[in-house]
């Protein structure tokens, strides 16, 4: 559960990076200029460069081999900065998704160009109001031929391939690879209010020759492994989201001053405070664990992948509003960032599953 | 293991090194595991209700001969005090080994094979503050079950303030002179000797004038007085001492350097309490086989209430959360690379969360768990009623929970105190 020396050492490089080119204010400047992508191509570009798409791809397919634990403590740093980048979507879910359900062919005629950074892929799992673990809102209606609508595609407009979980004509379960450019894709973009960029992606009756199926031979597992993965990635980004922001609010409470004294000062705001790191505590924990989980042998990944982004999404919604709350009027203006950190929460706490879905599963895993 | 060619992966010193010790410690779990199924016996391996509990002490007596057996096997070895060092009747286990211990003893469901707060809290506070003859004298008997000891802290005047204790010890030629009362001394009834907090001088500032004193319940001028309480049992006492004569070898660390040693003390009291939950009496039923035989469960196991079933997953979540940060806490040391301000979360997060489990076994057990004494409830049931009302003090004993919070705010988070009285 502690990093060894090269993966501090690649954390401090790209925590240094996404502090210079991907900080906050870059967030923002993005979000006043809409760009199609929602993120910052040569900012992207820069950080492939640096190695992080190969991060935990194994050493022979071209990539590091450098463990999940190194990643999370990355995506960690992402979180400090609220950076947008295709972390979760290219090198987590989309990277992985192939390596776990790609034939070895496949593997090898397309993953060089996602390590390079080549191409943006991304994956659509959503296809109602809420997560479900990947769902049937895209079938293949008759043989070859696709329809369905997925929503909240993490880069989807700015994905230069998408991978989709479907149900086959024979109700297996099949995951299909497609250009984005590809005639009949409907793509829709939009914005939700963490200031990054996803889409709605709609078929109608679209013909598969323009795609392909990954021939992988464990369709079920490889989807299942990738989405706790995933989990547990996005997890990590949320629990650093929550430390940065409990000690900015802690550093306001600490400068603030009213009745002739610093607010950190009354003990009803040192308990909240102190309850809150609590909970941030546990989090990263459940986190930790998790990671190392992946690192050694995934004995009971899920239960730890549920463990893990339940406790990240109830530790980040309530260090976000308990920050409005003690940030006072300031709290609820633009100018302060602590809105941002709010509104990130509430989007992170849907993708890949509110803490009422883990929970379930959980006990579902439990045996009760 | 992949083999590359004909070239066998270089392993470097340091992956050696790791990996003679995990065989080594692989090596020590199979011995210990057989050792433990050869020497616990099986009524030893069953959850230990209190009459059962094996406490030592002059007026020591096994509640089995099954409980002799066990804890004499353990006593020979060092296993009560696993991590002491042997020459003071320890196991003189290292930090990995005391917790493969642990871990397959949990595994085997053994017993404690000794219940002493001179086990859990002087002793490792000895280890750092007593003179080489004072753990001679002391440790070995602790290990050995052969004193029982109680804590002397607070006071009916200082509780959350514990500094301001005034209970006096006056310097009087080779002895100190004790007077005073001390307030939550644990089973002091039944203890042989007491560690106590003591004012050596009233003249400076409350911290600087206190002195850490051992001393033999025997002693004339000592009495204890048991203190009812909701749970119906009488864990606690009130102890007076009247001109009590203490020799001055029983002073441990610096006169009036006192503090020093209940921190350090306190530590592991408290470290203690956050895993209380492990040592105390089990109910037969896991939480959620309560929640079966309370509630209606349907075909396959899942419980028939959805509100129930997540209010259980989401306190068996947490559990396992405090479970990771513990783990996280003993890698980090293990590593060298402690986060100081993680050891201040445990207590009031593990005993929160030991009540919060009570309040839910409580709730589901519905008019069965509405009694302590009465003959209509069964005697388990009575049994969580008791725990229930005993767990209220987890969060008040040791530190409450309100100072721990001012501590993880001050120490953890850097903000001021208003006064700066903690």
């Amino acid at each position: 559960m502690i990093l060894n020396e090269e993966q501090q050492l690649f954390h401090d490089a790209m925590a240094n990076f996404f502090s210079e080119h991907a900080s906050i204010d870059a967030l923002r400047r993005l979000r006043e200029e809409p760009s199609k992508t929602g993120f910052d191509r040569e900012v992207w570009a820069n950080l492939v460069e640096l190695g992080l798409a190969g991060i935990v791809v194994p050493e022979e397919h071209g990539g590091l081999s450098f463990g999940w634990l190194g990643l999370g403590a990355i995506a960690g740093a992402s979180g400090r900065h609220l950076s947008p980048t295709p972390l979760l979507s290219h090198i987590v879910l989309a990277q992985e998704l192939l390596l776990n359900c790609g034939s070895a062919e496949q593997v090898a005629s397309h993953l060089p160009a996602l390590l390079s950074g080549g191409e943006v892929w991304t994956v659509a799992i959503d296809g109602g109001r809420f997560f479900q673990g990947g769902d049937d809102s895209v079938n293949e209606v008759a043989e070859g031929r696709l329809t369905g609508r997925k929503v909240l595609v993490p880069e989807g407009e700015a994905a230069d391939y998408l991978l989709l979980p479907v149900r086959r004509t024979d109700s297996r379960l099949g995951v299909f690879a497609v250009p984005a450019e590809a005639e009949g894709v409907h793509i829709e973009a939009t914005r939700m209010m963490d200031g990054r960029q996803y889409a709605n992606i709609s078929f109608e009756e679209f013909d598969t020759s323009d795609g392909e199926w990954l021939e992988g031979n464990s369709l079920e597992r490889g989807w299942e492994l990738t989405l706790n993965r995933a989990m547990i990635v996005l997890a990590a980004e949320m629990t650093g989201s929550a430390r940065e922001l409990l000690e900015r609010t802690v550093q306001f409470l600490s400068e603030r001053e009213q009745f002739g004294v610093k607010l950190a000062t009354f003990q009803a705001l040192q308990h909240r405070c102190a309850k809150l790191y609590g909970e941030l505590e546990l989090a990263e924990s459940a986190v930790l664990g998790a990671l190392s989980a992946i690192d050694h042998g995934e004995s009971e990944i899920a239960a730890k992948a549920s463990l893990a982004k339940a406790m990240a999404n109830d530790c980040f919604t309530l260090v976000s509003s308990e920050a409005v709350q003690l940030h006072g009027g300031m709290g609820v203006t633009d100018e302060m960032d602590v809105g941002l950190f709010l509104k990130r929460s509430r989007v992170a706490n849907q993708l890949l599953g509110t803490s009422d879905w883990h929970r379930n599963r959980f006990a579902g895993l439990a045996g009760f | 293991m992949s083999i590359q060619g004909l070239t066998p992966t270089p392993v470097s010193l340091q992956q050696y090194q790791t990996m003679t010790e995990a065989h080594d410690l692989e090596q020590f779990r199979l011995q210990l595991r057989s050792w433990l199924e050869a020497n616990c016996p099986p009524s030893q391996r069953k959850a230990v209700v209190q009459s059962e509990q094996i406490w030592g002490g002059r007026q020591r007596q096994f509640p089995s001969e099954d409980a002799r057996a066990w804890f004499e096997a353990c006593r020979d070895r060092g296993y009560t005090a696993p991590d002491w060092p042997a020459e003071y009747g320890g196991g003189g286990l290292s930090d990995d080994e005391a917790r493969v211990l642990k871990k397959e003893m949990k595994q085997l469901g053994c017993r404690p094979p000794l219940y002493d707060q001179g086990l859990w809290m002087l002793g490792p506070a000895l280890l750092v503050y007593g003179t080489e003859e004072q753990k001679r004298e002391h440790l070995t008997a602790i290990a050995r079950g052969e004193i029982r000891w109680a804590q002397g802290y607070s006071e009916p005047g200082a509780g959350s303030d514990l500094a301001s204790l005034k209970t006096r010890a006056e310097d009087d030629g080779d002895c100190f002179v004790v007077n005073g009362t001390k307030i939550w001394t644990t089973k002091a009834d039944e203890a042989d000797w007491i560690f106590c907090l003591v004012r050596t001088n009233d003249q400076v500032p409350k911290q600087q004038g206190i002195s850490f004193l051992l001393i033999d319940m025997e002693s004339e001028g000592v009495s204890t007085s048991p203190i009812p309480l909701i749970s119906g049992e009488s864990e606690f006492c009130q102890t007076f001492f009247d001109n009590v004569r203490v020799p001055k070898k029983n002073l441990i660390g610096e006169l009036h350097g006192g503090w020093a040693v209940a921190k350090e003390l306190l530590k592991h009291e408290r470290k203690m309490m956050a895993t209380v939950g492990e040592m105390a009496e089990k109910p037969n039923l896991s939480l959620v086989d309560l929640a079966r035989q309370c509630v209606a469960a349907e075909e396959g196991g899942a419980l028939g209430s959805s509100v129930l079933r997540d209010r259980i997953a989401r306190h068996l979540m947490r559990e396992q959360a405090i479970e990771r940060l513990a783990e996280r806490i003993f890698i980090q040391g293990k590593a060298g690379q402690s986060d100081a301000r993680l050891p201040l979360l445990m207590k009031y997060l593990g005993t929160s969360e030991i009540q919060a489990k009570d309040e839910l076994v409580l709730e589901l057990l519905g008019v069965e768990g509405l009694s302590m004494d009465d003959p209509s409830i069964s005697e388990s049931n009575r049994k969580i009623v008791k725990q229930w009302a005993f767990d209220k003090a987890l969060t008040i004993a040791g530190g409450t929970s309100e100072i721990q919070l001012n501590i993880i705010a001050k120490r953890a988070l850097g903000m001021p105190s208003a006064g700066d009285k903690s």
